[in-house]
């Protein structure tokens, strides 16, 4: 029955034009109808946990929003792909022909073939590559649909920066785990040799030797951070950002903590507008200064070239047909979706005449045909027809261009929309699995740690570390002011901790200066209760910093320590929602439920450390976390110390320093009485032993950093580290600031040094 | 034979860092064009210090470009230009044996011969933005078939006849929409005007980088600093004409030619990226004698 009814209502995919079922989803139906609906919703719900965890939803919600994966696929008949293969690369063919023309000789505007406004109108044209389009289009996608009368025809072309074929990786991957059986039911083409050629393809652009490949992105602000990330993992690209690259002496170099390592182009995946500041005047200052110097000199390939966002223009279509005849002699294979030029006053009448039957987008009108169904698990978690497009992705070498057996299908409209599918092609011979074997990748060269790490990549390392420190920190001060304030009577001594507490929030960022100058305990607990909660509040500010950076480092991070940053961090947003959630809205959280939310946020941070200390590799991005914290947390101690000891070192200001350095049971055990201010100021200070001194921070920077060969800067930390151990033998904690300073001094110096993210300023000349 | 007159240009551009530039990349427009009443003598581009790259080439509207990189840290860099030329009065046509400017309205949006060589210029650029002000503006200059050249000297007439120079009361980015209602500006805002003004109605215009002479009979504005004005399209059968709005005069042997794009950003003579360095300080000087 479920069949019979499907059959009925999922027209075009599954049932040919003459109403037989097509011989390809025979199998494959006959699987899914024999796993049955609940298992077939428990997939479902697999694919979507497993997504949630390894697709782009495991960063934070702005890096492109949650994917979803159908688990029925698309399937297409041997013939079908290879028809659309062939129809794709001729189009392939054509564009880059139009492009070549377009960026050269200019004939098929003034041989009457072309109007001026296809190419110059709507800001596509990138006049700096006029004469010189770089590597021309090399890897290209097409969006189609079926038309009724079972054609599929072509709705989109891109060629700027083409999207969604990492995303088509992921879902075969995930869908090979999640339904084993369904591709025991039949001989599905594999997806590796494509990008195995496209990887060759790459290699192929620059010398033979040393291939030195790079991915260019925007890096998590892009929506396609996911993608990118994915694909130069799969192609063997280094991922690289515009700040990441410098152009020196004419050639392209990326910035590394060992100085400039060579690269010899670029897979763009940015805006071709936007890749060199200097010649693209209006458009973003992001981008290489001199980059498309080095690539008109022959110095650097970019693929695709910058220009080629032209091919995207909406009106070229309409023309199609006419330049397939002119520049190839042929008639075009694939035809596109009715599109019309309204430069033209006989297009212009007939959409005048029937509007509702176009969309107008700039200087075309497009007639789309209705989406073709194809069956799917649908928000009924049932099977159902749903409307799909079809994107599809090809790759150019020197035999031509090649289709990925594959692709990205998506639901089209209604309340699925956008979910994907994946795209099988059926093999017709078990044999074709080997297919037509692309030419060998040659094997990378081996590589060390700490000096091919990117600059960016360390300062990120090292804000991340600082980040972590500044959270912990800030957790740390507001578990002290909770204990006071949730003292039953306070005591003189209890307000003059309150008060010196404040001062240390206040340093911290957790407070505001102007409020807690003055506040009272009652106002203080308000106060505290605010950044604590809040979401716009300065816990969840620093939060939010630790989890940008980690997205940022996702490359970078093992899956399983990014995973266990992520739920960490969701697990935090829910305690700290949870505390504002109260059947009466009058009512605050009390300081008890802050209290335990504060100690999970300092769990946390030691989660993170304790996993980077025991998982991460020593040297690279570990050095650089490390520095961020030693620094963040000698800048962080000194401060506090600093304003504890503001006056004469009473009792309460010499007690609350062992329990901001988490020393008070050291000292208990080693003196065993009240504390002194000597032995005080000797095991928070110049204790090198006690992990939350002043002093072990300096050390273990200054160590860190002659681990980096940074010997100058070591040499001025191990000054400072005397002066510390100075202050404590004199017992006088004067001259903490001056610590806190030098500290601060010292990470301007690293940042200069190993990061160079230097500003970008633009000069213009007079008016 | 017309006859020429010979010039001496000189044109330096100085700037100065408060903190030493570790990198700079430059773009330089700054070579005088060869055109059949342009005849270049000599040029020489002069930069201080010693760029560690230079490359020369020709860009998408056939200038001659030098870009050049600073790699070492640098707390000033000059640049002069020294060229020696000539320039003959180019011929104008009378005005009214001029086509009806709709003609030309067809003939550039048509696919056709001439049609990559107009297509640049005849749609929005980065700083030239359509404007419904700008099209008003220059509409009433073009009647019904009016000749094409007699409708381009009373706009270019009416720009100077309308407008104030006055430096300082615009900016490189100030929209032809704002020159309009402050009616004040400097050369490139009134260039940028008239081409906005152009385009709108379907024809192209260029805009064109060089200089007005220093000394001579008349009292020229926008010399003795870099100047700008239009190259206007006046068919297949013409081809392009320039005419001047900041002085209200058809170009002739006045002027030097460095280059022509689709506005200021395209041509500008000298622009950069600095890396590292802060705020800086320039100084630009221009003579242009006849020698």
């Amino acid at each position: 029955m479920q069949t019979l009814s499907l059959q009925q209502a999922a027209r075009d995919e599954l049932i040919d034009e003459s109403g037989r079922l097509r011989p390809v989803w025979r199998r494959l139906l006959g699987t899914l109808l024999g796993l049955g609906t609940a298992t077939l919703r428990e997939r479902t719900a697999q694919l979507d946990r497993a997504l949630a965890e390894e697709g782009p939803a495991s960063l934070s919600p702005v890096a492109g929003g949650a994917w979803r994966c159908d688990p029925i696929p698309l399937l297409l008949e041997p013939q079908e792909f290879a028809a659309l293969e062939a129809g794709l690369g001729q189009r392939a063919s054509l564009l880059s022909a139009v492009l070549e023309d377009a960026y050269g000789a200019g004939r098929l505007v003034d041989g009457g073939v072309l109007p001026p406004a296809l190419l110059f109108a709507g800001g596509r044209y990138l006049f700096p590559c006029r004469g010189a389009p770089g590597a021309g289009l090399l890897f290209y996608a097409a969006d189609l649909l079926r038309r009724p009368d079972g054609q599929w025809c072509v709705v989109a072309d891109h060629t700027a920066a083409p999207a969604g074929l990492a995303r088509a990786l992921l879902n075969r991957r995930l869908m090979a785990r999640v339904l084993p059986e369904l591709f025991r039911s039949l001989d599905v083409a594999p997806l590796s040799p494509f990008f195995e050629r496209f990887a060759a393809s790459l290699a192929a652009l620059g010398p033979a030797e040393s291939p030195l490949p790079a991915l260019l992105t925007h890096g998590h602000a892009d929506p396609n951070w996911f993608e990118h990330m994915l694909l130069s993992q799969e192609l063997g690209c280094t991922l690289v950002q515009p700040g990441d690259l410098t152009v020196r002496q004419g050639k392209l170099w990326l910035k590394t903590l060992r100085g400039l390592q060579p690269v010899d182009g670029l897979l763009r995946m940015v805006q071709g507008t936007a890749i060199d500041p200097l010649e693209c005047p209006g458009a973003a200052t992001r981008g290489v200064p001199g980059l498309l110097t080095a690539m008109r000199a022959g110095r650097v390939w970019v693929a695709n070239g910058p220009g080629v966002g032209l091919a995207e223009a909406p009106a070229l279509p309409a023309f199609l047909p006419l330049l397939c005849r002119h520049l190839r002699g042929e008639t075009l294979a694939l035809p596109d979706a009715e599109t019309l030029w309204l430069g033209d006053a006989d297009a212009r009448a007939r959409v005048a005449a029937t509007p509702a039957s176009y969309a107008v987008r700039e200087d075309a009108a497009r007639a789309l045909p209705p989406a073709s169904y194809a069956p799917g698990v649908g928000p009924g978690e049932t099977l159902e027809p749903l409307p799909v497009r079809l994107r599809m992705f090809l790759i150019r070498d020197r035999a031509g261009w090649h289709a990925l057996p594959g692709g990205l299908a998506r639901v089209e409209s209604g309340p699925s929309a956008g979910m994907a599918k994946d795209v099988w092609v059926r093999l017709e011979e078990p044999e074709d699995i080997a297919g037509s074997h692309p030419p060998p990748v040659p094997s990378p060269a081996v590589r060390r740690t700490v000096g091919d790490l990117p600059s960016r990549t360390a300062d990120d390392f090292y804000w991340f570390g600082r980040y972590l420190e500044r959270l912990e920190h800030a957790a740390r001060l507001s578990r002290a002011l909770l204990g006071r304030l949730s003292r039953a009577s306070l005591l003189p001594h209890d307000l003059a901790e309150m008060t010196a507490l404040s001062a240390c929030l206040v340093d911290a960022g957790v407070l505001s200066p102007e409020l807690a100058s003055q506040a009272g305990p009652a106002v203080l607990g308000e106060l505290l209760t605010g950044a604590l909660a809040r979401e716009g509040g300065a816990m969840a500010a620093a939060k939010r910093d630790v989890q940008h950076l980690a997205d940022a480092l996702r490359d970078r991070l093992s899956g399983e320590m990014h995973a266990m940053i992520v739920q960490g961090v969701r697990a935090l947003d829910a305690s700290r929602a949870a505390l504002l959630l109260r059947p009466d809205p009058g009512v605050r959280p009390g300081l008890a439920s802050l209290g335990a939310h504060v100690g999970r946020v300092i769990a946390f941070c030691a989660g993170v450390s304790g996993y980077a200390a025991e998982n991460m590799v020593r040297g690279g991005g570990r050095l650089f976390l490390d520095l961020g914290r030693r620094i963040e947390r000698a800048q962080g101690t000194a401060a506090a110390l600093a304003r504890l000891f503001a006056g004469a070192p009473g009792d309460a200001a010499l007690g609350l320093a062992l329990e901001l350095c988490d020393s008070t049971i050291t000292y208990r055990t080693r003196y065993r009485g009240l504390p002194q201010t000597g032995p005080v100021l000797d095991l928070v200070l110049a204790d090198e032993g006690n992990p939350r001194s002043l002093g072990f921070q300096l050390a273990a920077a200054a160590s860190l950093l002659e681990g980096l060969e940074a010997e100058e800067l070591a040499r001025l930390l191990n000054g400072t580290l005397a002066s510390v151990r100075e202050m404590a033998a004199r017992a006088d904690a004067g001259g903490l600031w001056a610590v806190r300073a030098e500290a601060a001094r010292i990470s301007d110096a690293v940042t200069r040094r190993y990061f160079s993210l230097l500003p970008v300023t633009w000069t213009g000349t007079q008016r | 034979m017309r006859a020429e007159i010979a010039y001496a240009l000189r044109h330096t551009t100085r700037y100065r860092y408060a903190t030493p530039v570790d990198l700079s990349a430059h773009l330089a427009h700054l070579t005088p064009r060869p055109l059949p009443t342009q005849h270049v003598a000599s040029c020489d581009l002069e930069i201080e210090p010693q760029p560690s790259w230079l490359e020369t080439g020709e860009d998408a509207f056939g200038n001659e470009v030098r870009w050049f990189f600073l790699e070492t840290p640098h707390a000033a860099c000059n640049v002069t230009l020294h060229a020696r030329l000539s320039v003959a009065a180019p011929r104008v046509p009378p005005a009214t044996q001029t086509p009806p400017w709709t003609d030309i309205v067809t003939a550039a949006a048509a696919a056709g011969p001439g049609g990559a060589e107009a297509g640049p210029f005849l749609f929005e650029s980065p700083l030239v933005e359509p404007a419904a002000e700008a099209r008003d503006y220059a509409a009433r200059s073009f009647s019904d078939r009016r000749p094409i050249l007699e409708a381009l000297l009373d706009l270019n007439a009416r720009i100077h006849r309308d407008f104030a120079f006055r430096p300082g009361v615009t900016t490189v980015n100030t929209p032809v929409r704002q020159v309009l209602a402050q009616r004040a500006g400097v050369c490139q805002d009134f260039t940028h005007l008239m081409i906005a003004g152009l385009r709108a109605l379907g024809l192209p215009a260029r805009y064109v980088s060089g200089y007005i002479r220093s000394q001579g009979d008349a009292n020229f504005v926008g010399a003795d600093q870099s100047h700008a004005w239009v190259g206007c399209w006046l068919g297949p059968q013409f081809g392009w004409l320039d005419l001047d709005p900041t002085n209200g005069m058809v170009v002739a042997d006045e002027h030097v030619v460095l280059g022509w794009g689709r506005d200021y950003g395209d041509v500008s003579p000298l622009r950069g990226v600095l890396l590292g360095g802060g705020a800086h300080e320039l100084d630009v000087g221009v003579s242009l004698v006849p020698v």
